[in-house]
């Protein structure tokens, strides 16, 4: 794997601990600088918590609990979604592995 | 004839497709996710049909229209109920649907018209059959089957420099994802074949990865908290913590890649337990996970025992394992191989990809008639002629088969769009029995699967922010082949208002300083023409240091007009001005800076500076009603238009240009006539003097920049493109440096084009400047350069000089370095008589230059 998208892997698990130890505030505005620098680079870190899901979006791959349906969300984001932006274009890198429910 | 080329490996678990081409193999990538396999997994989901990695998600939850493994079943009469459909498919159906999304992989659009498909050893003739069968289906016109532990060796062979009498047995070890087999190889008088074979269809990597869990995370779970009936819990559907194991099954994966590597790793994730969360850490040693794995490993090595005992082969026959299949990765596997039969385990090609790329190699020899005979280029020559004898019927033929699309269709969708997803509406014509179709966005993050084609219907696609989406919606036919001629390509671009927003009128900058050329410049915060409410994130350094309790200043000037233009001429809309006295402690050259800049749609403008070293934030806002001049800066920026202007004059005068030097000196004396009073102003000054001489100062700028028009500028590209072709003449005879001055050439004509288009004579004055000082950069690095330079400084007079006797000295090792050919020393000897030269800069710098503190 790329280093750079395990750099990205790194920082967004860093930033979930944080979140865990309701501490975000206090380093929100380094976290945004670091995926500024990110963007800079052409790589754009998405995190999909909370966005509806359907088997059509290719850009995560899930586990689902429950029984599924029509209405599932994500729940969970264990890697984050990476594009690379390359001539104008986005290419998808890393995707998302996500809990669904 | 043709070669085949096209390899495919239709494995149980995943398939590959590859092609041989000039000598090579290429991988295609999936379109959609680019990774190299695709699941070989295919769902009938109510709505649509899956093929690939998204049907493989949805297989515990709806294991009545989901089928994976079917290979297993290839052959037999078996047929699968699909509920959805309310029909059966059968295993050769499914195998056709996973061949056909392959052959979406090559992205070149060339149409695959002939495969060799990799089968296991163990395949007797109906499996095979049945495999060749799914190939013809899938629209290839030839299919040849391969032996897969054949292709393996081939891609190994075809890897290293090989005797041509190679003789001998060999085994290939194939331990993937979900099944095993072990094949005892030989070649005999050329002939390579598969002598002996034996597997099991369930043991590989996924058994590994629940092992972990077992074995390790359950244990552990079980001593540190106390939860009734947790393995269960954990592994039954709908169980307390289902949603746990999907997370523990991934993460053990990735430990189980991570202990291919190092002894050591760590399993974390979050159990809930009695309302408390809690951050579980399990470690795991590489000497744990293969007590996990011993018992299967041990398997695999039996039935290889097994095989050579039943063919009467001793393990010293055998010249090496070749290691084929994801799971062949953990060192483990390779030792016990190793120490348990004494043979040399052979590693050496990527066991993931090894089969479809001997596939391919196999491809390239093999060769197959196409059925249409319309002239290819590359093809051969007697194909060429064959179908030119065969006369214009052929021609007629062709153009015969020719029919109109089956299918029209009509999209509408919006262009532009804020939303996360935009509305497609689709209008479908023609014969749309059977026919289904499929939307996939190019950057491989949505993918419709292949859904019936109705009359009318609508999708919901995703789009990317702040990008040009671009999706392809493509129709296929029953046997779901695509119908060409029905493409559509949607293009849709998010962050723009479909309705429009009210537009910046021109560009919102930010002034910075520009070091290099004592002066400041502008950098682009919000475009002209995007669309307000716009927000923005600036990183910064500071560029001076300020002490705290000091008068010096951090200037924040945000201004509105032209980016390409200098800062002068530009209207300030917001000036923050943070002083030493405003610090809390020291602001030390190089720390951050961040600015938030935000405009509102009534062109508020929000700004948040942090200042991160000392920790502070000062919010402003501005409405643009308001002008903002700081009178240190206008003192500098005042300062900085003399000279530019006394510069230009200089170079008019040069050129001859009387009446352009003539009039710059007008706005010379027009600057002169506010100078004494704008260099008593104070800060504190509450008159209006400040904004007429900031007026008067925009004015001449403007004004300015627009002396000699078209000719002007017209003038100054020459002069940019002659600074140019000279650079570009001149870099072939460099001697030293030549690397670096080549990229510092790059690096300037890259930016070009901005330069060229500015109607701003003081970009193209800049542009150009640069150029030439690159330019005499290249001179002073020719040898042939020095050295007449060199001739021409002996033959100067003593006061030419601010130290002669020095230069004397000089001159004597520069002679002698010449002489001994020692041309990097002659050089710095030249270098040194420059210094001491006593001659003029006919350039005005602003030398005592503060600038706005923000780098």
């Amino acid at each position: 794997m790329q280093q750079d998208i395990q750099l990205i892997n790194q920082v967004f698990e860093i930033g979930q601990k944080i979140e865990q130890e309701q501490l975000a505030a206090k380093f929100e505005r380094n976290f945004n600088k670091i995926y500024t620098l990110f963007e800079e680079e052409g790589l754009h870190c998405i995190n999909p918590l909370g966005e509806k899901y359907s088997e059509s979006r290719t850009d995560c791959e899930a586990s689902i609990v429950g029984a599924g349906g029509r209405n599932m969300k994500i729940t969970k984001v264990i890697k984050p979604i990476v594009y690379r932006q390359q001539q104008g274009q986005m290419v998808l890198i890393q995707k998302g592995i996500v809990i669904v429910e | 004839m043709k070669s085949i080329n096209f390899g495919i490996d239709l494995g149980t678990t995943n398939s590959l497709i590859t092609k041989y081409e000039n000598g090579k193999v290429t991988i295609f990538k999936n379109p959609v996710g680019h990774k190299d396999t695709l699941a070989s997994v295919v769902a009938f989901r109510p709505d649509r049909t899956l093929v690939g990695d998204k049907a493989r998600e949805l297989l515990t939850k709806d294991p009545i229209n989901i089928f994976a493994n079917f290979k297993r079943r290839m052959g037999t009469d078996d047929k699968f109920y699909v509920v959805s459909l309310d029909e059966n498919v059968t295993p050769i159906e499914l195998s056709t649907l996973v061949l056909k999304e392959l052959k979406q992989f090559i992205y070149s659009g060339e149409q695959a018209e002939a495969a060799v498909i990799t089968i296991p050893a163990s395949f007797d003739t109906m499996q095979s059959n049945a495999t060749k069968k799914a190939g013809m289906a899938a629209g290839f016109e030839e299919v040849v089957l391969l032996q897969e532990p054949i292709a393996a060796s081939l891609a190994y062979f075809n890897s290293r420099e090989l005797a041509d009498d190679k003789e001998g047995y060999w085994l290939v070890y194939d331990l993937g994802g979900g099944t095993f087999d072990i094949a005892l190889m030989r070649i005999h008088e050329g002939e390579m074949k598969v002598v002996d074979h034996e597997g099991n269809n369930f043991l590989g990597g996924a058994d590994f990865d629940f092992g972990i869990i077992e074995q390790i995370i359950v244990p552990y779970i079980n001593e540190h908290f106390e939860i009734e009936n947790f393995e269960q819990e954990l592994r039954s559907r709908n169980g307390r913590y289902e949603s746990l194991f999907y997370e523990l099954i991934y993460k053990s994966e990735e430990a189980k890649k991570e202990l291919s590597h190092q002894g050591q790793t760590t399993i974390e994730f979050d159990l809930s337990h009695e309302g408390t969360r809690h951050n579980v850490a399990v470690p795991v040693s590489r000497a744990q996970f293969e007590d996990t794995i011993n018992l299967r490993v041990q398997e695999t090595l039996k039935m290889l025992l097994d095989i050579l005992h039943r063919n009467k082969v001793q393990a010293g026959d055998i010249e090496e394992i070749l290691m084929v299949g994801g799971s062949t990765y953990i060192p483990f596997v390779r030792q016990q191989l190793q120490a348990a039969t004494g043979i040399a385990v052979n590693s050496a090609i990527d066991p993931t990809t090894a089969v479809a790329i001997g596939a391919a190699y196999y491809a390239a020899n093999k060769y197959y008639q196409p059925k249409n005979n319309n002239i290819v280029l590359g093809q051969n020559v007697d194909d060429l002629l064959n179908s030119l004898t065969t006369g214009e019927d052929g021609v007629d033929e062709a153009y015969s088969d020719w029919e109109p699309a089956a299918v029209q269709l009509k999209v509408s969708y919006s262009k532009m769009s804020k939303d996360v997803e935009e509305v497609l509406i689709i209008k479908a014509e023609g014969a749309l029995d059977s026919k289904s179709y499929r939307i996939i966005r190019s950057d491989g993050g949505f993918d419709t699967g292949f859904v019936p084609l109705r009359s009318k219907f609508t999708e919901f696609l995703p789009l990317l922010p702040n990008i040009n989406n671009t999706f392809y919606l493509r129709v296929y036919d029953e046997d779901q082949n695509e119908i060409r001629s029905a493409m559509e390509e949607i293009s849709i671009t998010h962050g723009q208002f479909n309705i429009s927003g009210q537009p910046l009128p021109q560009d919102i900058c930010i002034e910075v300083d520009d070091k290099d050329n004592h002066t400041t410049k502008l950098e682009l915060i919000f475009e002209k023409n995007s669309i307000l409410p716009q927000k923005r994130t600036l990183y910064r350094e500071i560029s001076k240091t300020i002490k705290q309790g000091s008068e010096e200043q951090l200037i924040i000037n945000i201004m509105e007009g032209d980016r390409f233009a200098r800062p002068l001429s530009n209207l300030v809309i917001a000036c923050i001005v943070i002083s030493g006295k405003d610090l809390s402690s020291d602001l030390i050259k190089g720390s951050d800076i961040e600015l938030h800049i935000s405009m509102s749609d009534n062109r508020e403008l929000h700004t948040e500076v942090f200042l991160v070293m000392t920790q502070q934030e000062f919010k402003n806002v501005f409405s643009m009603s308001e002008k903002q001049v700081n009178v240190d800066r206008l003192k500098e920026q005042y300062i900085d238009l003399e000279n530019e202007i006394r510069n230009s004059i200089k170079m008019f005068s040069t050129d001859e240009n009387d009446v352009w030097a003539i009039q710059a000196n007008d706005f010379l004396k027009e600057l002169a006539q506010n100078k004494a009073e704008l260099f008593k102003l104070q800060e504190s000054d509450r008159t209006d003097a400040k904004y007429v001489i900031a007026e008067m100062l925009n004015r001449i700028s403007k004004a300015y920049d627009k002396l000699g028009g078209e000719d002007r500028l017209e003038r100054l590209r020459y002069e940019y493109f002659e600074a140019k072709e000279f650079c570009e003449n001149h870099m072939a005879m460099v001697d030293f440096r030549k690397e670096e001055l080549v990229q510092k050439f790059q690096k300037l004509i890259a930016g070009e084009h901005h330069v060229l288009i500015s109607r701003n004579p003081s970009i193209l004055e800049k542009a150009t400047e640069k150029i030439n000082d690159l330019g005499w950069d290249i001179h002073w690095n020719t040898l042939s350069y020095l050295i007449s330079r060199y001739e021409g400084f002996k033959g100067l007079s003593p006061d030419q000089f601010t130290n002669y006797s020095g230069v004397q000295a000089i001159i004597k090792s520069a002679d002698a370095a010449l002489q001994g050919e020692k041309y990097y020393e002659f050089r710095q000897h030249v270098y040194n008589i420059t210094h001491l030269l006593v001659h003029n800069d006919y350039k005005v710098k602003n030398e005592d230059f503060k600038g706005t503190g923000i780098g």
